[in-house]
C-alpha cells in the first residue's frame, strides 16, 4: 500500500487519527463530524441506491430540494471525505475491508446484524486489523431481545421513556421535537470512543462499542430513574410547569423587527425574582399573598394569564431587556432567524460558511466545544456523491488507476441512483 | 480499572455539570467532587426521598453526584482555595460550572490554574459562554432550551404554547458535551504536553437537538422551520421524512398507553408502512382494497392532488380502532417480527420491567446513603473492561465522607492540619 501523506491537519488533536464512517441519518454521523473538527480524516462512505435519510430532509440550501442540499445531512457531515460505494456488492464491502486496514475506528448504525450479513462484523474485521475501534450505534443496541429492532430517532424517543415526558398532561405525549436520542447518543458515544482510543494508545488494544440511543437517552432521565426506584413514583408529563418555580412557562409575545418569534420562555426561579417581576406586572400579581413560591405553585394557572397578558403586548427583545435587567430568567424561544442575529451566538461564532461545489456557499454550525490552544477548524463543506473517490482509493488506500477503472465498471462506485 | 482510570479529575461543578463528572467516573477516572462545606446546591435539587430516614434527601444529587468521592473545601476563602490548588496539582482534569467572572475573582480561573499546573486540562461549563454579550445573563433550563433554539420547533399542539421536556436537560446536553471536549484537549495534551482552557456554552450545546433546524435562515430557507404536518388552512401534507416527527399524526393510543408509529410515505420510508398494512390485513383489521395502497407512491399522489388526507381519514380509523386492542407488549413484539420502526411510548415504568434493558444488563444498583438505588448503567457495552464494574461503582458521596483519605493522599494534610482547616471551617 502506498504511503499516505500526511494531513494538513496534523497538528489538531486527532490529526493522526483514520475514521472510516458507514453511518447515516444523524446519530451516527454526528460523531464523526466531531472528530474530523479536531483534525480526523474521516471517510465517509454512502451509497446512492440507498439515499441516507437526512438527505431526505430539510432545512435545505436555497429552499431548494435535492439531495444534495440538505443542511442537516451538511451538518452532520462538514469536514468528511465522501466515497461514494455500494455495499451490497462484494466488489464494495472489498474496498471497506481496505479503509479498515487504512483507518483505526469505523462507525456504522446500520440495523444491527447487518454488518454481519455482508461479512463486516467486529470479529471478522479485526482479523484485518486487529487493534479497529468500531463504534456500532442503533437504537436498542446489538445484543438482547431486541437487537434486531431498527427503527427512527422516534422510536428512540418512544423507547428511552423521553417521549412520555413531553406534552400536557391532559394530553397524550408529543416529544420533544425530532428523534432525540440521535442528539443525547452521540455524546456518550463519542466519549466513549475517545476514551477506548486512550486505552488503545495505552495498551495496543482495540474493541467494539455497542451504543444503544434508546439507553443514552435514558441516562438523561436520571432523577426520574432514582424517583422510581426509591419512591414508586413514575414520572409523568406537565407541559411547561417546573415543580419548583412559577410562573414557569412559554408566553406569546409580539414578533417585529428585532424579533421573529411568537414565544417567549419565563422562569421566576426566587421570591426575590418574583418581587420585581409583580412590580412591572402590576395589578393582582402585586398582592403579597403571591409573595411565596408555595402560594404561586398553588395559582400557577392565574399567573400565567397574568403574565401571558402582559408579554403579549411586548415583542420578545424587549421582554428580554427589561426582565434581564430584573436579574430574571427570560429568553425569546429563538427561530434560526433570532439565531442567526444572536450576539452571543455571533459572539461565539456559532454559524460557519463553507464555500460548496454546487452552491457556491452554504452554512453549517461550528463546533459546540471552544478550546483555546486548538480551536476546531471547519473549512470544508459535507461530500456531494463520490467528491473524494479518487483522492480516497487512489491517494489514501493506493489504488492504481486500472484497479479503480474496474471498481467502475463493476458498478461499485456509482454516484447515482 | 476502566479506560479512563489513570486520570484523576476535579470536579467542581453543581446540578449544571455533575454530569461530566459521572461520566469519567464511569469509565474509572479518579474524580473528586469538591464542595462547599455547607453542601453543594445541586443537593437541593429534585426530586427527593419522600420517606423513611433518608427522607428530604436529593434524588438528583443520587443520581448524577455517582461514580466520585467527596471533599469539602471553602475555596471562597484564602486557605481553601490554596488546598483547591494544591489538589489540581495531582490531577488531569478539571470541571466546573461557576457563574462567569466567579473563577477569577475567586483566584482559581484558567491563568491561574495553569500556573499550578501546565498540564491541567480545565472546563467551564456556562449558560451561554464565559464571555460574551450574554454571559451575564439569568438562565434556567427552560430560558436555554429556548436560547438553543429546540423550543420553538416543538409546536406539536397548535392551540398551545411549544413545550420542553418535563425533566430539566439543557444543562445535561452542556455536561456531557464537557466530557468529550475535555477528551479532545487530552489528545492535544498528549501531543504538546500542555493543557488548555474549554470553554462549554449550554445554549450551543441545546442548539444540537434541533435537527438542523437553526441553519433554516443561514442557508436561505427560512420557511422550513415553520413547516408543520398542518397548511395554515388546515390541511394536512405529506412528510417524507422516515420519522415523522413534525407530523401529529404519529401518536396512536393502545389499550394500556400510546405508541409512536408514523404512517411514513415516500421513497425512503413509506415500505414500513407497507409492512405495517400486512400485518394489519393480516389481522383483519383492513380491508384488501386498503391493503393494495402503496405507501411509496401515496406521497406523490398527494402532492399532485391525485388522493388527499380525507381519502386516507378511514384507513386511519381502522388502524386506531384495532390498535386500541393492542398492548404496548404486544406492539412491540409485532415491530420486532415485522422489523417496523416503531416503538411503544414507554414511562419509566416500563422502562424498570424492560426485558432489552435487563438482558443488556443496563441497570447497576448501588448501595447509596438513601438506600439500594438503580441507575442507568453502562453507556456501551464492550468486550473490554472499559467501565468500573458494577458492584464497586461509587454512589454519590457524603459530604466530606473522603477529606480524610484524599486530603492526606493529594494534599498532605496530616490529623492535625485537617483538623485545623476544619476549625475554620475551611472543609
Amino acid at each position: 500500500m502506498a504511503p499516505v501523506t500526511p494531513p494538513a491537519t496534523a497538528t489538531l488533536p486527532l490529526g493522526r487519527l483514520k475514521v472510516v464512517d458507514l453511518s447515516w441519518v444523524v446519530a451516527g454521523p454526528s460523531i464523526g463530524r466531531v472528530l474530523a473538527d479536531y483534525g480526523a480524516t474521516v471517510v465517509r462512505v454512502e451509497s446512492p441506491r440507498r439515499v441516507d435519510t437526512a438527505r431526505h430532509m430539510g432545512p435545505f440550501v436555497g429552499a431548494k430540494r435535492t439531495v444534495e442540499s440538505g443542511a442537516l445531512y451538511g451538518n452532520v457531515n462538514a469536514g468528511k471525505l465522501g466515497l461514494s460505494l455500494d455495499l451490497s456488492l462484494e466488489e464494495g464491502r472489498a474496498v471497506v475491508r481496505d479503509l479498515v486496514r487504512w483507518g483505526d475506528v469505523l462507525i456504522e448504525a446500520f440495523a444491527p446484524g447487518m454488518m454481519k450479513r455482508w461479512g463486516l462484523d467486529y470479529p471478522a474485521l479485526r482479523e484485518l486489523r486487529p487493534d479497529l475501534v468500531m463504534l456500532s450505534t442503533s437504537l436498542a443496541g446489538g445484543t438482547g431481545p431486541y437487537a434486531a429492532f431498527a427503527g427512527y430517532g422516534g422510536a428512540g424517543a418512544a423507547m428511552s421513556g423521553v417521549m412520555h415526558l413531553a406534552g400536557y398532561p391532559d394530553r397524550a405525549p408529543k416529544g420533544p421535537f425530532g428523534p432525540y436520542t440521535d442528539f443525547v447518543g452521540p455524546r456518550f458515544a463519542l466519549f466513549t470512543l475517545l476514551a477506548a482510543l486512550d486505552h488503545r494508545r495505552r495498551t495496543g488494544e482495540g474493541c467494539h462499542l455497542d451504543c444503544a440511543q434508546a439507553e443514552a437517552g435514558i441516562q438523561f432521565l436520571g432523577q426520574a430513574v432514582a424517583d422510581q426506584a426509591i419512591n414508586g413514583r413514575v414520572a409523568e408529563r406537565c407541559g411547561n410547569r417546573d415543580p419548583d418555580m412559577a410562573p414557569h412557562g412559554v408566553y406569546p409575545c409580539r414578533p417585529g423587527p428585532d424579533c421573529d418569534t411568537p414565544w417567549v420562555a419565563i422562569a421566576i426561579r426566587t421570591d426575590a425574582e418574583w418581587q420585581r417581576f409583580a412590580a412591572l406586572l402590576g395589578g393582582e400579581a402585586a398582592d403579597p399573598k403571591y409573595a411565596n413560591r408555595g402560594a404561586r405553585l398553588a395559582a400557577a394557572d392565574r399567573l400565567d394569564e397574568w403574565v401571558a397578558a402582559w408579554t403579549a403586548a411586548r415583542s420578545g427583545a424587549a421582554i428580554e431587556a427589561e426582565l434581564q435587567a430584573a436579574g430574571i430568567a427570560a429568553h425569546r424561544a429563538s427561530t434560526s432567524a433570532d439565531m442567526q442575529a444572536d450576539p452571543q451566538l455571533l459572539h461565539r461564532h456559532h454559524y460557519v460558511e463553507l464555500s460548496h461545489p454546487q452552491f457556491g456557499r452554504t452554512v453549517v454550525e461550528n463546533t459546540r466545544f471552544a478550546l483555546s490552544a486548538t480551536p476546531a477548524r471547519v473549512e470544508r463543506a459535507a461530500p456531494v456523491y463520490g467528491q473524494d473517490n479518487n483522492h480516497i482509493l487512489s491517494g489514501l488506500l493506493g489504488y492504481n488507476q486500472s484497479r479503480i477503472d474496474t471498481l467502475q465498471a463493476s458498478g461499485a462506485l456509482r454516484t447515482e441512483a | 480499572m476502566g479506560f479512563l482510570s489513570p486520570y484523576r479529575v476535579i470536579d467542581l461543578t453543581d446540578e449544571r455539570g455533575l454530569l461530566a463528572g459521572k461520566m469519567f467516573g464511569d469509565l474509572g477516572a479518579d474524580v473528586i467532587h469538591i464542595e462547599p462545606p455547607g453542601g453543594t446546591s445541586a443537593r437541593h435539587e429534585g426530586p427527593f426521598v419522600e420517606s423513611g430516614p433518608a427522607k428530604g434527601r436529593s434524588l438528583y444529587w443520587e443520581a448524577y453526584g455517582c461514580g466520585r468521592r467527596g471533599v469539602t473545601c471553602d475555596i471562597e476563602t484564602p486557605e481553601g482555595r490554596d488546598l483547591l490548588l494544591q489538589l489540581c496539582r495531582n490531577a488531569d482534569f478539571l470541571f466546573e460550572s461557576f457563574a462567569p467572572g466567579k473563577g477569577a475573582r475567586l483566584g482559581v480561573d484558567w491563568p491561574a490554574l495553569h500556573a499550578v499546573n501546565p498540564q491541567l486540562v480545565h472546563v467551564s461549563i456556562t449558560a451561554f459562554g464565559s464571555d460574551g454579550p450574554k454571559a451575564g445573563w439569568a438562565q434556567s433550563d427552560l430560558a436555554l432550551w429556548a436560547a438553543g433554539g429546540a423550543l420553538f420547533p416543538n409546536t406539536k399542539e397548535p392551540d398551545r404554547a411549544p413545550f420542553r421536556l418535563s425533566l430539566p436537560q439543557s444543562w445535561l446536553h452542556a455536561a456531557a458535551d464537557a466530557a468529550g471536549a475535555a477528551l479532545i484537549a487530552h489528545f492535544a495534551r498528549l501531543m504538546t504536553g500542555e493543557g488548555q482552557h474549554v470553554d462549554i456554552s449550554a445554549q450551543q450545546s441545546v442548539a444540537q437537538a434541533t435537527l438542523g433546524r437553526v441553519l433554516s435562515a443561514p442557508v436561505g430557507d427560512p420557511g422550513f422551520e415553520r413547516w408543520s404536518a398542518v397548511t395554515p388552512a388546515g390541511q394536512q401534507r405529506a412528510d417524507r421524512s422516515g420519522s415523522g416527527s413534525a407530523s401529529a399524526r404519529s401518536k396512536w393510543a393502545l389499550k394500556d398507553g400510546y405508541a409512536e408509529m408514523h404512517l411514513s410515505m415516500g421513497a425512503a420510508a413509506g415500505k414500513f408502512t407497507n409492512a405495517l398494512m400486512a400485518w394489519l390485513h393480516e389481522k383483519g383489521a383492513i380491508d384488501d382494497d386498503t391493503a393494495k395502497l402503496d405507501w411509496i407512491t401515496l406521497a406523490d399522489r398527494i402532492d399532485e392532488g391525485v388522493l388527499t388526507f380525507a381519502d386516507l381519514e378511514p384507513v386511519y380509523e381502522k388502524i386506531a380502532t384495532f390498535l386500541a386492542t393492542i398492548t404496548k407488549a404486544e406492539f412491540m413484539d409485532a415491530a420486532l417480527a415485522r422489523r417496523l420502526p416503531y416503538s411503544p411510548i414507554n414511562s419509566i415504568a416500563d422502562l424498570a420491567a424492560s426485558p432489552q434493558l435487563a438482558a443488556r444488563g443496563f441497570w447497576n444498583t448501588l448501595d447509596s446513603s438513601v438506600g439500594p438505588l438503580r441507575l442507568p448503567g453502562a453507556f456501551a457495552l464492550t468486550g473490554l473492561p472499559a467501565f468500573v464494574p458494577a458492584g464497586e461503582r461509587r454512589p454519590a458521596p457524603r459530604p466530606g465522607q473522603h477529606n480524610r483519605e484524599v486530603y492526606a493522599a493529594l494534599a498532605g494534610l496530616d490529623e492535625t492540619a485537617l483538623a485545623a482547616f476544619a476549625a475554620k471551617g475551611v472543609i
